[in-house]
């Protein structure tokens, strides 16, 4: 397993490298510059040049990317140049909350995929089944930011149950921060769910006309503990690619399902700082999530190789 | 958020496939097309782009012409499903809504598949060739998508490329995956050891043998990749990078009724009932062909 | 299947529904069976209902942006903290008669070349420092610094000495006479001088007003608490004030509606349906206007530079169609960018143009032109893009085809300070709600030397220059050269103004006692929550 590790790592590294590139390009050529940004709708030439300077703007392209990668290697991200305070400060609050909404996404996946699926596969209620169509279908088809303005008209603003958005961190006070969580990590968790439920419905329909399955049926073994005990386990390996897959979509959503929820996380950072053209933000924040990504990438494999003996350390 | 739809088609593990039977009377995706599935999916999808087509016939009104009339309600003389807050005719923006909407998907998704089948490819020929493009893919998928499209839409200005760009790059790794996982999977099959006994040169092989037998669930994807590209579309548009305004979009019409959703729900309903049939479509079209393929 | 894999009624299927939905109850059960609800919890009111003046309660304010602290001492996009954390000198009534804060009196020399202000002398900073003349003199000169980026720089550098008489009493020394000094004094927010530094880098803010800071959390909110030792007796009610930045204009709304929020001045013009049709919300206007909706010319791309196409296009629009389908029916569809609070303000010139397709026809044609073809930038956020959809079709009726470029606020905040707009752009401007002369000298798209425009014109500059400098006192030759500043805007109409708009307030019904000040400091002294 160190070997594989080890054969892994130096293209993990040659991505964010590569990736450091591709962001600071990027971001150079957004027009627009903090500087401007910070100077204030009526400022004049000499005001931004004098931002500018300070800011470290007027330095070669080259001697700021070098700056850039220094103060990761330092370990010191330095002040952000608009939205204030300090880089890590902000990027560390926004991965909290992030991964707070991420998790929560992630459990209602879970179970909400799990329970899609096992429900769909093996329940006889005709109803039922055609129930579970109906919702993963919905969840699937209605665009996320449709259905996160209904979650809110309805379960904050016509039925107010939860709040219609904002966060309470989970260490404060978790029976009030699990309330804010709810809406915004159904939302995100949705189409996620409804993918996972019809790839498990599959699995499990797959895995229960197996002959083994026939033979044990036949044998008398009680088709619960068969379903629990083999069937569903045996459509897990996949399901972990599919979900380390989804952590990244996760992610990738949370732009969208924060701003509609008002949840300070690093797609609002992100939006924000791109916005105002926050470089250090922006950058950092950036190379954080392609680092995730990878991370989540290399784990994902690991575990399926630990879960499908078919796969060697090799 | 955009990309959930793509595992539908990540089953089964390679292992777990089954060779295709041998020769059947018909052609798998002809059987697949023809069930109940399949014909349901194939008649909202031509509904959505039929309308989309004849949008110039079907729709009384200029799409970006403006009344005094705002928020009219449906059944409003001339306005079949009412106006909306310009005033603006909501049938005709639905229906060029689906033909802008069309117009972009029908370049990106395919522009995004044959990029990344080509990359796929180019990784079959060589290990080292195979490593450079595994991180190539690696990278595109790790840029979150809306967060890359603020960022393309302000490099290069509003309008559709950036949009389209946009679409086409979420697709290269998920075209590039899934065949180069496929042709990982057929190389090893014993008619590819057959076809280089033979004597078939490498790329010929590649591409006579291995890649008919690969591409079934690429087909697979385009349809789901489809939907995937309408929610990008509606996504850009929410976060306000969409297409030029004023011409209409299916996401930009819908992401314009958003504030009014509570007033007048009637100007969502037009555009989302539209995106609902058709994401619904196209997933029963690859759910049908999903199911024929695997058989 | 079932033939495969026969299930009892009691089999996993039942079972399975409730382990599933087990864990899903888990989650929500944490919430919704605990002790407290998120909803009733944001509801911060005092006990009791009462039309009296409340002690205590926290009021929750949504902003759709975070302020810079760098921007402190300039007008930039979110103001509501000024007045919160700190005092200004002086505050002005509706009809801009100066009102006494900080400074409780003043004298102007007979010449117009210096003023004497009295201070309080029981006011003290958040940090127990006493407040003195030491303050407003460190007050103007940081105002001076050009890295402030203050707008009305321009009037505090005409403040060229300072002599103390004692700690409380304080002269002033013009460099030449200013009619706009207690746009100034309205303006300028007095900071604690020796942590200024720290204010603008963002680490602490220290005044003398009602609130104080208790956590600044960058780009998510500003958390105040109340001043114990405020110098106004038994204020403020509030126990503190929250500043809840939401980006997202739909969910700004819900937090409103849903009472977690209780106060908003950034509602957006389409929202204002869903507001108006609930009863737990009230809108008041404040219609001596903060802000205008314009449509800028650049004067440099032919035919633009002609006067007439200009004019033409100012008779294109249709201003009332603008407020009624765009801003929700608020806002006064004017041709000169005055409000009606503005000593300025005239009917004659808020008609000067009006919805006359016919008449900008006659004027291309009578410029040689049938069909013109010009980009227009604008932001790229659903009501300003409503805005430009809207001028865009209004013009295309005069033959005159707009393309729209949708662009981010920083790249258009560049292009706006850089001389770099296309042909025509919409954006909004403020600084008309104060002393005419303001508008000219210190807000950048009506500057007379340098403006997004490129208009220039000697008379333009002339009669600004003596409005600027011509002394408070003479109201009748102010209200002369003013008039003439309004003529030029309106025969040039480089910029083109749209619609006067003010401050639109969404609040609860049960707060009372907002006001603000003319830069849209937010004050809650006498605020309270029933």
């Amino acid at each position: 397993m160190r070997s594989y590790l080890l054969r892994r790592l130096p293209s993990a590294l040659l991505v964010l490298v590569a990736a450091s590139f591709v962001i600071f390009t990027i971001l150079r050529l957004v027009p627009g510059d903090p500087a401007t940004a910070l100077a204030g709708p009526d400022a004049d030439a000499a005001t931004v040049a004098a931002i500018r300077e300070r800011l470290g703007l007027d330095a070669p392209l080259l001697s700021q990317y070098a700056h850039w990668i220094g103060s990761l290697l330092k370990g010191d991200l330095g002040p952000s140049y608009a939205i204030g305070g300090q880089t890590a400060d902000l990027i560390g609050d926004g991965l909290g909350a992030t991964t707070e909404l991420t998790v929560a996404a992630l459990l209602f996946v879970i179970v909400l995929g799990t329970a899609f699926g096992v429900l769909g596969a093996t329940s006889r209620s005709r109803w039922l089944t055609g129930a579970v169509r109906v919702v993963t279908t919905a969840a699937l088809a209605v665009p996320p930011f449709v259905s996160g303005v209904l979650l809110v008209l309805v379960f904050a603003v016509a039925l107010p149950v939860l709040p219609p958005g904002g966060r309470v961190a989970f260490l404060t006070a978790p029976d009030l921060a699990a309330q804010y969580l709810v809406l915004p990590a159904l939302c995100l968790a949705l189409p996620s769910a409804a993918v996972l439920g019809r790839y498990l419905k599959d699995g499990i329909e797959r895995g229960l006309a197996e002959d083994y399955i026939r033979t044990a049926t036949a044998a008398g073994i009680p088709p619960r503990r068969l379903l629990w005990r083999h069937t569903l386990p045996n459509a897990l390996p996949p399901v972990v690619t599919l979900l380390g897959m989804q952590v990244g979509n996760l992610l990738g959503g949370a732009v969208l399902v924060e701003a509609i929820f008002a949840w300070p996380g690093l797609g609002q950072l992100a939006e924000q700082g791109l916005q105002r053209r926050d470089y250090p933000v922006v950058q950092d924040l950036l190379l954080l999530l392609v680092a995730v990504f990878v991370l989540v990438q290399l784990l994902t494999d690991l575990v399926y190789a630990w879960l499908d003996p078919r796969i060697r350390w090799e | 958020m955009t990309q959930t739809t793509d595992l539908l088609t990540a089953a089964p593990p390679p292992a777990a496939r089954k060779p295709r039977a041998t020769p059947r009377s018909r052609h798998p995706y002809r059987t697949a097309l023809s069930t109940a599935r399949a014909r349901t999916g194939l008649v909202l999808v031509g509904l959505v782009v039929l309308a989309g087509l004849l949008a110039p016939l079907l729709a009384g009104h200029g799409p970006t012409d403006q009344s005094g009339q705002s928020l009219a309600g449906p059944g409003t003389p001339g306005h079949l499903l009412g106006t909306d807050d310009l005033g603006r005719d909501l049938l005709s923006r639905v229906l060029y809504g689906i033909r802008t909407d069309l117009g972009i998907i029908a370049v990106a998704v395919p522009a995004g598949a044959a990029l990344g089948c080509l990359l796929a490819l180019v990784a079959a020929a060589h290990p080292v060739a195979d490593t450079v493009v595994q991180r190539v893919f690696d990278l595109l998928l790790a840029f979150p998508g809306l967060i890359l499209a603020l960022a393309v839409t302000a490099i290069l200005g509003p309008g559709r490329i950036p949009v389209v760009l946009v679409i086409a790059l979420a697709e290269v790794p998920v075209f590039g995956r899934l065949l180069r996982g496929g042709v990982l999977v057929q190389r090893e099959r014993e008619y590819v050891t057959a076809a280089r006994v033979g004597g078939g040169s490498g790329s010929r092989v590649l591409v006579r043998h291995i890649l008919p037998n690969a591409a079934d669930p690429l087909v697979v994807q385009i349809a789901v990749s489809l939907t995937v590209a309408v929610f990008i579309e509606g996504a850009m548009s929410f976060l306000g990078v969409g297409v030029r305004p004023p011409q209409p979009t299916l996401g930009a019409v819908l992401s314009q009724s958003m504030p009014y959703l509570a007033q007048a729900p009637q100007f969502a309903a037009g555009p989302l009932i539209t995106v609902t049939a058709l994401v619904l479509g196209l997933s029963l079209i690859a759910e049908a062909l999903n199911r024929e393929i695997r058989r | 299947m079932t033939e495969l894999y026969p299930l009892t009624p009691s089999g996993p299927s039942r079972r399975s529904t409730l382990r599933a939905a087990g864990g899903g109850a888990l989650l929500l059960g944490l919430g919704l069976a605990g002790c407290r609800s998120a909803v009733s919890d944001t509801s911060s009111a005092p006990q009791g209902a009462s039309a009296e003046p409340r002690r205590g309660g926290v009021l929750n304010v949504a902003v759709n942006a975070d302020f810079t602290p760098a921007l402190l001492f300039a007008q930039s996009g979110q103001s509501l903290q000024q007045r919160l954390i700190y005092n200004t000198l002086t505050r002005y009534d509706d009809r801009l008669h100066p009102k006494p804060e900080l400074a409780t009196s003043w004298t102007y020399a007979k010449d117009g070349r210096s003023i004497t202000l009295r201070l309080r002398d029981d006011v003290t900073f958040h940090n127990g420092r006493k407040f003195t003349a030491d303050d407003v003199i460190f007050a103007v000169k940081n105002l001076q610094n050009p890295l402030r980026a203050a707008q009305l720089r321009s009037t505090a550098a005409t403040v060229t000495g300072f002599e103390k008489r004692g700690d409380h009493e304080l002269v002033l020394k013009l460099a030449h006479p200013v009619n706009n000094l207690f746009d100034l004094f309205e303006f300028m927010i007095i900071a604690d001088r020796e942590s200024v530094e720290d204010a603008v880098a963002g680490k602490k803010f220290i005044g003398t007003g009602p609130f104080q800071l208790k956590k600044w959390s960058p780009g998510s909110g500003l958390s105040l608490i109340r001043n114990d030792a405020y110098w106004q007796p038994g204020r403020p009610y509030l126990d503190g004030v929250e500043l809840r930045v939401i980006a997202q204009a739909d969910a700004l709304i819900s937090s409103l509606r849903s009472g977690q929020s209780q106060l908003t001045f950034d509602a957006p013009g389409k929202s204002l349906g869903a507001v108006k049709s609930d009863a737990r919300l009230t809108i008041s206007d404040y219609d001596t206007g903060a802000g205008a909706v314009y449509l800028g010319v650049n004067t440099t791309v032919a035919p633009l530079n002609d006067r007439t196409v200009r004019q033409a296009l100012a008779w294109a629009v249709d201003r009332d169609r603008l407020v009624a389908q765009t801003l929700g029916g608020y806002g006064l569809a004017s041709a000169a960018p005055w409000p009606k609070s503005s000593p300025a303000y005239s009917e004659a010139n808020r008609t000067h143009y009006t919805h006359d397709p016919a008449k900008a026809r006659e004027l291309l044609k009578s410029a040689g032109h049938s069909r013109l073809e010009f980009p227009m930038l604008h932001i790229a956020l659903p009501g300003e893009t409503a805005i430009a959809e809207s001028i865009q079709y209004d013009l295309k009726q005069v033959g005159v085809h707009v393309t729209l470029q949708p662009t981010d606020g920083a790249t258009a905040q560049k292009k706006l300070i850089s001389q770099g707009m296309p042909a025509l752009w919409s954006l909004g401007h403020g600084f008309a709600q104060v002393q005419p002369s303001t508008l000219a000298v210190s807000a950048y798209p009506f500057n007379e030397a340098k403006n997004t425009s490129k208009f220039r014109s000697a008379a333009y500059t002339k009669v600004v220059r003596e409005a600027w400098t011509e002394p408070e006192t003479d109201t009748a030759a102010a209200n002369a050269l003013h008039q003439k500043i309004s003529r030029i805007l309106l025969d040039e109409a480089f910029l083109i103004d749209l619609v006067v708009r003010g401050q639109l307030q969404v609040s609860a019904a049960g707060l009372h006692g907002v006001t603000l000040n003319k830069f849209s400091y937010l004050n809650l002294d006498n605020a309270y929550l029933v």
